[in-house]
């Protein structure tokens, strides 16, 4: 069971999350008359590395080194627990649309909850420098301050996680011997309560294209009559496949329902077409002169100038055959309009999913 | 009680032979080292600290290495900062030689002793130390004197001070590290040419009615055709939105409608929509010119060298009204040349095609693309009045690293190089160049990973919908 290959890179995306707020810290050095002399960035890493890689990148050569350069930031993933607080019902599932596989649908259980403790240490040469740092970090940690990390990008699962300053220390060795450096070390610790994510399940039982529903004059289905049949498919509101089928050759102005195309051929009437952004219904179609409805399936009625292109959104209109034409072609999260038929029974027989036939 | 009158305890004869027999020990089993006063730039009060410092007089003096058998301290360490060197050395001078040949040159008011916060350059290890105490009583006053300093000395810990001795090999320990900025800069500019046409019945402004709102990028404009009929002959535009200001805002509103084609042989203003973008609500109006109005021929010579558009002016209308006057802007390409010039206005009531006349980019002007930069060297903008160090400069790629920041260094702005340094004083002419481009991100840093992390985070992990708080990266 356990065992099943996934990897999200959560933490991952969460240690890098944390890392950026941090990247744009600046400290600046005045001279005697206050005047800014020197401004620079204070490096940020990840704190813990493979020794070798350390000691290859960062003393290449092995003469003429310096001690270290100061201001450095380091920041480094500490521990992570369990966060009963938020747990939310285990049954629950998320499920998204396959865009690779279409007709598939992604699934994935809820989250468990997750804090994941982080270090940010800052070493300074000068004491001014600490200050200024820590001046730029503080504020916005109330104490805590949200980022939206993608957690798991396939099923688009973006969460906000908040990131709680939890504690402050301060180190000062200025103390002692003459022989014993300084060192200014502070060391911010904070919790970024994330989410882990299992295995995401592809899921054959695919989407719903199709809805059927029977109705009978009675509850006990041995001798109900089946009365009503409603069925549905979707119908698609934008064009997908750019027909590109005509266009107009005069401007159209908002409130005129008669536009002049290039060449009427292709169109029909009840076709929906689609000219901007614009939706249209054909009412009539007289030579190259086609009389429309304005602004269908909630669009928004506008100008459009000589030249615009017509789309046609093609479909086959009735629920009892397949998906074509751009009705076929609708994209998952998109929004669409409905297919309807009904039909009217006089008899005792059921529909068999199975089969695909009344039997 | 007081001291037996018949003894001496130490005559100055004595002592100075101690003090001369040291000398020439030291002499004879020292090293050269130079010594390397702090100057004081910058000090805080109350934290006292002093943030800015200077190293720029050197000498030379023998030492003898206490430490014969190798560095003190515990040598390299791995931190969470990365790798600390913890090289410690003891140094033992001459007082005598110190205070000959060292204090006369020294303002400052404890020029007589070697100080602590001074830096020590060792040649043996091409290294810098930074004297942390200064033992003055070991050994303990021999004949009633003392003759030697023992310096303890750590290995100095960069941060941005300036080390501008005469000396390369000084100089050169800090030249890689520390916080570098670059500055890409411009070669020798050149101006763009381009020329114009007159065109009939054209559209020559586009009067923006209503801004709109929501837009995500700049909207297409469409233009109604032209019952001209042929393809060039139908007007095109271009929308210019507002830049994206303000936190967490992600879209923009149209500013302006620039054309880039004014089309010929309408008769009637045609009508103009906006689309596309996510936005709504924008709207204008053309106005069209029925007789000389102006359009961009072509490009004939795209310049060389812009750092930012150009100012576009174009000769005036016969007509004598100001709004018959064509006006254009220029659009830079990524390579720095003139890639587009769009009309925000084209006129009208012109009889010849009028003369387009391009600036020259900040780079072309006399004197500017030449000239050498030298390491420590002090750079000025000539606009923003910024100054920043050389760190180092390549000719061939003109990239100058640069540190020790004041200001902010504006783009396409001359920067003029000072050519002096303490240690090359007034040589040759200054270099002048145009900035390209700038990049305050320490690219050179071995152990920041500030980018890195910045583009994995911009890379789809993190969702800046609402933008970053701690600013753009």
């Amino acid at each position: 069971m356990i065992g099943q290959y996934f990897y999200h890179e959560i933490l991952r995306k969460t240690v890098i999350g944390f890392g950026t707020l941090f990247n744009q810290i600046e400290i600046r050095h005045s001279d005697d008359n206050d005047n800014v002399q020197s401004r620079m960035k204070v490096p940020l890493a990840y704190g813990p590395m493979q020794k070798f890689l350390a000691k290859i990148e960062q003393q290449p050569q092995l003469k003429g080194r310096a001690a270290i350069t100061l201001p450095r930031m380091s920041f480094e993933m500490t521990g992570i627990s369990y966060d009963p607080s938020r747990k939310a019902s285990i049954t629950q599932t998320f499920k998204t649309c396959n865009t690779g596989e279409l007709g598939n649908i992604k699934k994935v259980y809820m989250p468990v909850p997750y804090n994941i403790n982080f270090q940010l240490s800052i070493a300074t040469k000068l004491n001014d420098d600490m200050l200024q740092i820590l001046e730029q970090i503080l504020p916005y940690f109330q104490p805590g301050l949200n980022i939206t990390i993608n957690l798991v990008s396939s099923i688009g699962e973006k969460r906000d996680v908040p990131i709680i300053l939890e504690n402050i220390n301060m180190t000062d060795d200025y103390e002692g011997s003459f022989d014993n450096r300084r060192a200014m070390i502070s060391t911010l610790t904070f919790t970024a309560k994330s989410y882990l994510f299992g295995k995401i399940a592809d899921n054959s039982d695919g989407l719903i294209k199709r809805v059927q529903i029977d109705m009978f004059d009675d509850t006990n289905k041995v001798t109900a009559r089946r009365i009503q049949r409603y069925a549905a498919t979707p119908r698609a509101i934008k064009d997908y496949n750019d027909d590109a089928t005509t266009a107009i050759n005069q401007d159209l102005a908002a409130e005129q329902t008669l536009l002049s195309v290039n060449s009427a051929s292709g169109l029909s009437v009840d076709d929906y077409i689609v000219i901007n952004s614009e939706n249209m219904q054909i009412r009539s179609i007289s030579g190259n002169d086609v009389t429309v409805y304005r602004g269908v399936d909630g669009t928004t009625v506008s100008d459009h100038v000589a030249g615009s292109i017509v789309n046609i959104i093609s479909g086959t209109r009735t629920p009892d055959l397949p998906l074509t034409g751009d009705d076929n072609l609708i994209v998952a999260g998109d929004d669409f309009g409905f297919n309807e038929l009904t039909s009217f029974y006089q008899d005792y027989k059921d529909y068999s999913p199975s089969q695909g036939t009344d039997v | 009680m007081a001291l037996n009158p018949f003894f001496l305890q130490g005559s100055p004869g004595e002592q100075r032979l101690v003090q001369d027999l040291i000398n020439e020990q030291l002499r004879m089993y020292g090293v050269d080292i130079y010594y390397m006063p702090r100057e004081y730039l910058g000090t805080k009060t109350v934290i006292k600290e002093n943030v800015l410092a200077k190293f720029e007089d050197n000498f030379i003096i023998e030492a003898y290495v206490q430490n014969y058998e190798g560095f003190q301290g515990s040598g390299d360490l791995m931190t969470k900062f990365g790798i600390r060197t913890t090289d410690e050395l003891t140094l033992v001078i001459s007082k005598e030689r110190f205070e000959d040949f060292i204090s006369p040159f020294s303002m400052d008011l404890l020029a007589t002793r070697p100080k602590e916060g001074d830096l020590i350059y060792f040649p043996l290890s091409d290294s810098l130390f930074e004297i942390k105490f200064v033992e003055h009583e070991n050994p303990f006053y021999q004949l009633g004197k003392l003759y030697m300093y023992q310096l303890t000395c750590e290995l100095f810990e960069y941060e941005d001070e300036v080390i501008d001795t005469s000396i390369e090999e000084i100089d050169d320990n800090v030249q890689n590290i520390g916080y570098i900025a670059t500055l890409t800069l411009a070669g020798i500019g050149q101006t763009a040419e381009a020329s114009t046409t007159l065109v009939d019945g054209s559209v020559n402004q586009i009067i923006l009615v209503n801004d709109g709102y929501g837009y995500t990028s700049p909207p297409a404009v469409s233009i109604s055709t032209s019952p001209n009929g042929s393809s060039t002959a139908n007007a095109t535009a271009v929308a210019i939105t507002t830049s994206n200001t303000g936190s967490g805002s992600t879209t923009f509103s149209v500013k302006e409608v620039q054309i880039t084609n004014p089309g010929f042989g309408y008769t009637q203003p045609p009508t103009i929509v906006f689309s596309g973008a996510g936005g709504s609500g924008a709207s204008a109006r053309a106005g069209i010119g029925t007789k000389g109005v102006v359009k961009i021929l072509n490009i004939y010579n795209p310049g060389a060298q812009y750092a930012t558009p150009p100012v576009v002016s174009i000769s005036t209308s016969p007509t004598g009204l100001s709004t018959a006057n064509a006006t254009a802007v220029a659009v830079v390409s990524a390579g720095g040349t003139i890639a587009q010039i769009r009309l925000t206005n084209a006129g009208f009531g012109y009889t010849l095609a009028p003369t387009i006349t391009i600036a020259a980019p900040s780079a072309g002007g006399s004197g500017v693309g030449t000239g050498n930069f030298v390491i420590n060297e002090v750079i000025t903008g000539e606009s923003s009045l910024s100054t920043a160090r050389v760190k180092s400069w390549d000719k061939d790629t003109r990239i100058l690293k640069i540190s020790n920041l004041a200001g902010t260094f504006a783009l396409g702005e001359i920067i003029v190089g000072s050519a002096t340094t303490f240690s090359t004083p007034g040589i040759g002419t200054t270099a002048r160049y145009a900035v390209k481009s700038i990049q305050y991100d320490d690219q050179y840093d071995t152990y920041a990973e500030n980018i890195i992390i910045e583009n994995e985070a911009d890379g789809g992990i993190l969702d800046f919908t609402e933008t970053n708080p701690f600013g753009t990266f």
